[in-house]
């Protein structure tokens, strides 16, 4: 379980992050929702440990994280933010490589090798596995990113909106796999996402943030109901329940 | 074993135009010919070793593809150094100091910039090369400029020795610098060689690294500090190179078609000193030394900084 407590951030003036608690239950899929600027992919990336807070703590099985070494963290947290864009030239196989770095720091073991191939598998990427990423879609770059993570083999995964600039399919078949990771692997899996609809379908808990605060969190449940979401994004929100679960209409008042 | 093949053809490149230039037309003259052409090739080859080094690291460090280290100002601050000697000393401060003086004066000074400046913006915790390559810029033009100032005080003869101080020539190399310099490089591959896999992670930008257990500011500053030990080497040993960086590291990412450090250190090393024996053959047999090997390397060096900089801007 990853817990956070009073975490504040400003730059200069600007307060980013006002004094956010919560929790996020381990082996659970959680969802962070919230309009654009209400800080959660702040609060995400401060749990990553990509950026400190002004004051409060992040705690890690009720370790502060601060105290783990940054060696230590890698193996038991894995982020992945939005799409890195560089220019490297190199395989998909190469960049799940990299995953193993916290295990091995360079030099792949057998069991190295093992643990690319699942993780390869997982995301059924076989067919992928010697091309290079700048020749991929923007979905199948980001399924190989999922699999770096994966080959990480932590029991965190941060993710910072995955689905960002996907098409349908390959946005259910993240999802898809994020799911599976918690249900069959255990995993605790963190992610910023925009689609409030995706949130719904796939998540355990919900986290809503508005302006730097944790306006409401719970179960999908508690959280995705008219009023709440109306007061979370200032639109009309139409909540039907249909034979395949919940869905969020907001497109016309 | 196709993937060999263009690293073994440097190689051999690099193998040949060094015999070539050591023995063409030296009548086996072992007295005075060939050891003056062994000491000029030590200097092309810990030179290039620095060059390739200092710049695929910092290229890797800062994500991008047409800086080299000078933009830290090292060259800059060398340059100011050189300029003051001769205002303040004299052209006797060729003689006053020594060869051997100049050398390690240079080294000293350029160590205390960069060792100065990233303690100074490291200071509260700040690791953001952007703010560093901010900086490094801005003191580069400041420094340049009080260069000009000093260069405008000095006598037209005085100028033109520190003219032959602003571009690189292996004629100035004595064999104590070598040592120097190779136990300089020696020290830095030892402390390097343990880090390349980091290098490789730290190719992936300052977030997945992290996120892959990479101490960044530890490694930024350790790789930081490695690339201004081998600028201060090289610049003293050689004078500024300016582009050469660019190409040498954009060269050898084409060559070898795999972003680990591992090989494209070693490769990118060969493309360098390949260069440089490449300009000084061109330079003796050809030119009669009509012309300079700085001359002849920032023209090509120069010119494929346009070509790339025009082809980058065409791309989608």
């Amino acid at each position: 379980m990853i817990t956070v407590h009073n975490l504040h951030k400003a730059y200069g003036s600007k307060t980013v992050l006002r004094g956010v608690d919560a929790r996020f239950a381990g082996q659970r899929l959680t969802s962070l929702i919230g309009p654009n600027g209400a800080g959660k992919t702040t609060l995400l990336m401060m749990i990553a440990r990509l950026m400190q807070p002004c004051a409060g703590t992040v705690c890690l099985e009720g370790r502060t994280v601060a105290g783990i070494p940054v060696g230590e963290y890698a193996r038991r947290v894995a982020t992945l933010r939005q799409s890195p864009d560089f220019n490297l030239r190199l395989t998909v196989q190469e960049l799940v490589a990299f995953g193993r770095f916290p295990y091995s720091r360079g030099a792949l073991t057998r069991e190295d090798h093992q643990v690319i191939d699942e993780a390869i598998a997982f995301l059924s990427l076989q067919p992928l596995r010697h091309a290079y990423l700048d020749e991929l879609s923007g979905g199948q770059r980001q399924m190989a990113f999922l699999a770096m993570t994966i080959a990480q083999q932590t029991d965190y995964l941060l993710l910072d909106e995955p689905l960002n600039n996907l098409d349908i399919k390959h946005a259910v078949q993240i999802m898809r796999a994020l799911r599976r990771l918690c249900d069959e692997h255990g995993r605790t899996v963190v992610l910023v996402v925009h689609d409030i609809n995706f949130a719904a379908s796939y998540s355990d808990h919900i986290v809503a943030m508005k302006a730097g605060a944790v306006q409401c969190a719970g179960s999908v449940d508690e959280v995705i109901t008219e009023a709440q979401l109306g007061e979370l994004y200032g639109l009309d929100f139409d909540i039907s329940q249909g034979p395949r679960g919940r869905l969020c209409n907001y497109f016309n008042p | 074993m196709r993937r060999l093949q263009p690293r073994l053809a440097v190689w051999g490149t690099v193998t040949l135009l060094a015999l070539v230039f050591v023995f063409l037309g030296a009548g086996m003259d072992v007295e005075y010919v060939i050891p003056r052409r062994l000491t000029r090739l030590g200097a092309m080859v810990i030179g290039g070793v620095c060059i390739a080094w200092s710049s695929i690291t910092f290229q890797t460090l800062t994500g991008n593809r047409i800086l080299t280290p000078a933009i830290m100002g090292y060259e800059a601050v060398y340059l100011l150094l050189q300029a003051l000697l001769v205002l303040l000393l004299g052209t006797s401060s060729v003689v006053l100091l020594g060869i051997h003086g100049n050398f390690l004066l240079s080294v000293v000074v350029m160590l205390v910039y960069s060792w100065g400046i990233h303690r100074w913006l490291f200071r509260d915790g700040n690791s953001n090369v952007y703010t560093l390559l901010l900086v490094g810029l801005v003191l580069t033009l400041v420094i340049g400029t009080f260069t000009q100032f000093v260069q405008l005080k000095v006598s037209p003869g005085e100028f033109s020795v520190l003219q032959s101080f602003s571009l690189a020539s292996f004629n100035r190399v004595q064999p104590p610098q070598l040592l120097y310099g190779a136990l300089v490089v020696a020290a830095v591959a030892l402390v390097g060689r343990k880090s390349l896999a980091t290098l490789d992670v730290l190719s992936l930008g300052r977030d997945q690294a992290i996120s892959l257990g990479v101490d960044y500011r530890h490694s930024v500053r350790l790789h930081l500090a490695l690339i201004a030990a081998l600028v201060a080497v090289s610049t003293s040993l050689l004078g500024p190179t300016a582009f050469m960086g660019i190409f040498v590291a954009n060269s050898t990412y084409a060559l070898a078609r795999t972003f680990r450090h591992r090989v494209t250190l070693a490769l990118g090393s060969a493309v360098a000193i390949g260069l440089f024996i490449a300009a000084q053959l061109l330079v003796e047999h050809v030119f009669n030394y009509t012309t300079t090997v700085g001359i002849l390397i920032n023209l090509l060096c120069g010119g494929y900084f346009l070509v790339l900089m025009v082809r980058t801007r065409g791309a989608p």
